[in-house]
């Protein structure tokens, strides 16, 4: 077992978790709560990485965040490094890749909060910060946590984007499924069978405990 | 409640299917025998081999599509029954990893030429003075490499470092690639100031018009001898065979030359 790949891995998806949490939450309110004609091209945009090949989403990562373009330029000014070939250039592809796993649950959550309860907490003079920790985010706890597990699992089991802009180094940006892919092309299948039957069982176990959690509050939302 | 249940069950299914779907590259219909052959190809004649395939099948008739991968990715997948008639690797060592598994025709790889390493920068890259001494000044940041375990050319460049006395310098500024074309990848798009390519890829236009290479010393990297061999059973057995006569005349074995693939002899 590659214990630094699977160091790497956790550090990798709990980062990823954290951001999208911390971005994913008001982006969703926004979708949820908004009537702005251009809606409907945010969600588009949010939902995209759904339906993209990670090839697409690496290729543009390598592009345009190489040092030739202007965004590429900028991170690397922001990060001290090109983003390609690093931690945090994974981070930034996991993001983008990990998006509609963030928005989408949480979104659909945040929709089926009853608006009558909304519109009280906002009549009593609740702010939207106030609405949003007092009456939605305790009422769609397990879109929340939906969202959580989806991003840290997907982003664990995350590979084309990886394959394409990490540059498999030891310790910074081989994560498991990538170790897995080596151990796979070095004939070390019983190497690549531990490997895989640990996120296997992992995967498994994060959509049992998922459902199970559905299954004790007795409806979807709660 | 009922739209929520949906869409989650949508997201789980959605999350497992796109890499289900990615996996499945490799051509599925069978082919007339003798009318078709398939080429799992070293990444390193990606460059060089399309034209061949359409000269090869002008004189023949015989229509070849060739899958280009490392040598390692290439081997595993035929000794799992990857549906391909001939493997041309970029060395001896995984042609015989599927003689090994009894998967060949033949008892040893028959060698059809020789790759020549070379160290590639984009003329813009700030890059003075091209060399392996050179790769350890600070403006180097990244040295695209592919992976020496599963890449022959990659095992050379690492040979080659090590002759060099400059591996365990060099180490924390190596990025590996899958392959040798992905390592040509990551140096002409500048996220690595440098990159150990084929001779191959450094003449291709694109790459010649983007930057500059010089190349490693013979001496300091054992041969890169490329070997073929026919898979055993494979429906275009006989096509394979005629190609790989086809690769040896003379005229083709020039024609690779001026490439970057020297002839064996």
């Amino acid at each position: 077992m590659d214990l630094q790949a699977l160091w790497l891995t956790v550090r990798l998806a709990t980062a990823t978790t954290l951001v999208l949490m911390a971005s994913g939450i008001p982006l969703a309110w926004w979708l949820a709560s908004t009537r702005a004609r251009w809606r409907p091209l945010v969600e588009a945009v949010t939902t995209l990485p759904l339906l993209l090949p990670p090839t697409v989403l690496g290729f543009y990562l390598l592009v345009l965040l190489g040092p030739r373009t202007g965004p590429g330029r900028v991170a690397s000014r922001l990060l001290g490094h090109p983003p390609a070939f690093s931690f945090s250039g994974l981070v930034i592809g996991s993001v983008l890749y990990s998006l509609p796993f963030a928005v989408q649950p949480l979104a659909a959550g945040f929709r089926s909060v009853d608006i009558a309860l909304i519109e009280q907490a906002q009549l009593l003079g609740a702010g939207r910060f106030r609405t949003l920790t007092a009456i939605l985010l305790p009422l769609s706890t397990h879109s929340v946590v939906a969202a959580a597990v989806l991003c840290f699992t997907h982003t664990v089991g995350e590979f084309g984007v990886v394959l394409m802009i990490g540059g498999d180094i030891p310790g910074a940006t081989r994560t498991l499924s990538i170790a897995i892919y080596d151990q796979v092309q070095d004939f070390s299948y019983a190497a690549a069978n531990r490997t895989s039957l640990l996120l296997l069982c992992f995967s498994a176990l994060a959509l049992v405990l998922l459902y199970m959690r559905r299954g004790r509050t007795g409806t979807p939302h709660a | 409640m009922c739209d929520r249940r949906l869409l989650f069950n949508a997201l789980v299914i959605f999350a497992v299917l796109p890499t289900g779907f990615a996996q499945h590259t490799e051509p599925s219909s069978q082919p007339e025998a003798g009318k078709e052959l398939r080429i799992a190809a070293a990444a390193d004649l990606q460059p060089l081999l399309p034209p061949l395939l359409h000269q090869f099948e002008q004189q023949t008739g015989i229509h070849a599509e060739a899958s280009y991968q490392a040598s390692a990715t290439l081997a595993t997948q035929i000794i799992d029954g990857a549906p391909f008639d001939l493997f041309l690797a970029a060395d001896l060592s995984f042609p015989q990893r599927v003689i090994d598994a009894g998967r060949a025709e033949q008892a040893a790889p028959l060698p059809y030429a020789r790759g020549t390493l070379v160290l590639w920068t984009r003329n813009d890259s700030g890059v003075a003075d091209l060399s392996l001494e050179a790769l350890q000044n600070a403006g180097v940041k990244s040295i695209a490499i592919a992976n020496p375990d599963h890449a022959p050319y990659g095992r050379a460049a690492q040979a080659a470092l090590q002759h060099a006395g400059l591996l365990n310098a060099l180490r924390p500024k190596l990025v590996i690639a899958e392959n040798i074309a992905q390592a040509a990848q990551y140096a002409d798009s500048g996220n690595a100031q440098a990159g150990f390519i084929s001779l191959t890829s450094a003449l291709t236009p694109r790459l010649s018009t983007d930057g500059h290479f010089v190349q490693v010393p013979d001496e300091d990297y054992p041969p890169i001898l490329q070997g073929a061999i026919v898979v055993r059973g494979s429906p275009g057995a006989g096509a394979a065979h005629r190609f790989l006569e086809f690769l040896q005349r003379r005229a083709i074995q020039q024609t690779l030359a001026a490439e970057g693939l020297k002839p064996i002899h």
